[in-house]
């Protein structure tokens, strides 16, 4: 299947890799191909580095969505027979959307959206992020105004947080730990220490020897708050992780050929695979390509060199530093394709390898969005 | 003053610009000018034993030559470090962390974690009380996100938590990091378009949100410029214009291949130097090269080229 049949057949494609490998320009381009074939698509982004609004010719990504004008295509001589729109995801405002979804009445639910552990939570911790990608992914899946979703992840540096993160949050929450500690500091609380077991007292002394005991009072109110409505949080949670294995949706791994970087893929592609993701293809980006050697003696190439260059420019000079260019990139372009080959010899029986050559600009606006898209769905390899 | 005459630094950029590599580099100078050395890690796939030729790096301090300690943190090992620090008898700590309870139950307290890791790279460079273990502590830190994710605990502690011990030290540590005398960012970028517009954004968050002082910009992997102004039109445009049975095709190819690279480069550090005051050095493309070990004693050296 080439990556145009992945984006025809899916409803939702989520791009998976580590930092700097393109993954965001990837997401973007993918996006890009369907809209202009005909699809209504959201490209949908939780980096908080807004990349995506630099390529697509918004001034900035906003957590409500923004259309792609069409006159933006035109420009660059593009026809988009479908449409394009770009949504940063808000991960706090999703969180509070889970939390009013939730909460058993008006009180409790404002209990936990004012407790201050609660606002780190939903913004700041690591991992929420993560976690609250794949709820906006269970919803948009649903959204009938798209035909497409593609959504950029943020770079992991272990694919596990990723995968798992739906099923680590509600582990943290529901813990026995968590559990053991509410009813001791509610007991606590109610009644002072005396009153529960010795041995709990002390590690509660302890924990509130490190923390500052109203600290713990405030964790408790979280923990207690989110509690409460456990058990909707839960089976959203399972409904989520069920969403990231279902065949509506298409992982597309992305890498670089940097060793480190197809290392990285290669274990992700793993834990894809472990943990029942469809892991649709792996796009190598930035790849240099070979370049015709000239089969000229140096002297011959400064002789063939003065007759097309102008007389302002001394081909004896320059002939040097045209060889070296030509050494770096082919010594780029040998590096490449040993790291491509031993991708494709470890995972290239069971899942297509797509790779994108290293353009000579950088990319960053919609018509080196299609170049890449191109590439991306070209059933003939470079 | 000198940027390694801080107490701590924080290399930061986004994934796979070179941030090990310069973080190393920083280590290896500072303890060459007979500084105390400590190269903190945040539980990541270290790469700084490959670097340097030393054993794989655990979440114990190793000493990998004089004056240059490391250690790759794990969230396990700092908080109970971390407990031990405070708690100081052994046997109350064991009392305490003992319990299979409490330690899930720390795991499961928001941010503690990563302050458990900030905090332990924080205490080696600045003890509640007393000397402390090293005169400069540099931390690898994790990518963007991540990082700004961890730098913001302590910001967050000092202003959610009630007084006891963790906001006194969250305190001491938002004092020390604002403090550009002692503490600062190394921001670590690539010259290409995009890595620059993210360390644009990373910076603003450092400066504006954090008031995390940045101390150096280092842009990594600059190739070296080839051709001048004159020759780069003619370049560029030549593989167009040769006939059709031409045997330096490759080399016109070549050579506008590695103009438009020269021009995307120009661009890319004229705009991230235009925005970021911080002095600036340029460090080689090594050609995959990385892992040679004279590339770090090279790389040390061009650091130390700021303007």
């Amino acid at each position: 299947m080439s990556l145009a049949d992945v984006l025809d057949s899916h409803r939702v494609v989520v791009t998976v890799g580590s930092g700097g490998v393109g993954k965001t320009t990837t997401a973007a381009a993918m996006a890009v191909h369907a809209a202009m074939e005909g699809r209504k698509v959201l490209c949908l982004t939780i980096d908080p580095a807004r990349r995506l609004a630099n390529s697509l010719g918004l001034d900035e990504m906003t957590t409500s969505e923004q259309d792609v004008p069409r006159a933006l295509f035109q420009r660059y001589g593009l026809e988009c027979k479908g449409a394009l729109s770009a949504m940063m995801l808000d991960t706090k405002r999703t969180f509070d959307g889970l939390v009013e979804k939730y909460a058993s009445d008006e009180e409790a639910r404002n209990r936990i959206l004012n407790n201050q552990i609660y606002q780190y939570v939903a913004s700041s911790l690591a991992g929420t992020q993560e976690y609250m990608a794949m709820e906006k992914l269970h919803e948009v899946r649903k959204d009938e105004q798209w035909d497409l979703v593609v959504l950029d992840t943020p770079p992991t540096s272990h694919a596990i947080d990723f995968l798992t993160a739906p099923e680590r949050l509600i582990d943290a929450i529901d813990s026995p730990a968590m559990r053991w500690f509410l009813q001791v500091f509610e007991g606590a609380g109610k009644a002072g220490f005396g009153l529960v077991g010795r041995s709990a007292t002390v590690l509660l002394k302890g924990i509130g020897k490190i923390t500052g005991l109203e600290f713990l009072e405030k964790v408790a109110e979280f923990v207690s708050g989110i509690n409460e409505m456990f058990g909707g949080f839960k089976d959203r949670a399972e409904q989520v992780s069920d969403a990231l294995r279902s065949p509506e949706v298409a992982f597309v791994l992305v890498t670089s050929p940097a060793p480190l970087a197809i290392g990285e893929a290669r274990y992700f592609s793993d834990k894809l695979q472990d943990a029942g993701m469809n892991r649709e293809a792996v796009v190598v980006n930035q790849v240099h390509s070979l370049i015709e050697e000239p089969r000229l003696s140096a002297a011959e190439q400064v002789t063939a060199l003065r007759e097309v260059l102008p007389e302002a420019i001394d081909a004896a000079d320059l002939q040097p530093r045209l060889e070296q260019a030509l050494r770096d990139e082919r010594r780029w372009a040998i590096a490449d394709r040993t790291e491509v080959e031993r991708l494709s010899s470890q995972i290239g029986q069971d899942t297509r390898i797509v790779e994108v050559p290293a353009f000579d600009e950088d990319v960053h606006d919609i018509a080196a969005l299609a170049k890449v898209a191109f590439y991306l769905t070209s059933t003939v390899q470079a | 003053m000198d940027l390694l005459d801080r107490r701590f630094l924080f290399v930061v950029g986004k994934g796979g610009v070179g941030k090990t590599t310069v973080a190393t580099a920083l280590a290896v100078e500072a303890s060459r000018r007979e500084k105390k050395v400590l190269l903190a890690m945040v539980n990541c796939k270290e790469r700084v034993s490959q670097l340097l030729g030393t054993d794989p790096i655990g979440s114990k301090i190793v000493n990998l030559r004089e004056n240059l300690d490391a250690v790759n943190m794990t969230p396990d090992a700092a908080l109970e470090e971390y407990g031990l620090m405070i708690l100081k008898v052994r046997a109350v700590y064991n009392a305490v962390f003992g319990s299979r309870l409490v330690r899930a139950f720390l795991k499961g307290t928001p941010g503690l974690e990563a302050w458990s890791m900030l905090g332990k790279a924080f205490y080696h460079a600045s003890p509640p009380r007393g000397e402390p273990d090293y005169d400069l502590v540099i931390l690898d830190a994790p990518a963007t996100g991540h990082a700004l994710d961890m730098l913001r605990v302590p910001f967050v502690i000092e202003s959610v938590a009630p007084p006891g011990i963790l906001r006194r030290d969250a305190a001491r540590a938002v004092e020390l990091f604002r403090d550009p005398v002692q503490a600062g960012a190394v921001v670590v970028t690539l010259p290409e378009y995009m890595p620059v517009s993210e360390t644009l954004e990373l910076t603003k968050a450092l400066t504006e949100e954090l008031k995390i002082p940045v101390l150096q910009l280092v842009i990594n992997r600059v190739l070296t410029v080839l051709f001048v102004e004159k020759e780069r039109s003619v370049l560029e445009s030549l593989p167009a214009e040769l006939p059709e049975n031409t045997d330096i095709r490759g080399l016109a190819v070549a050579g506008k291949r590695r103009v438009l690279r020269e021009t995307v480069q120009h661009r890319a550090i004229r705009r991230v130097r235009g925005h970021i005051e911080a002095p600036c050095s340029e460090l080689p493309y090594l050609n995959g090269l990385e892992t040679d070990p004279d590339a770090i004693n090279m790389l040390s050296k061009a650091l130390q080229n700021r303007e």
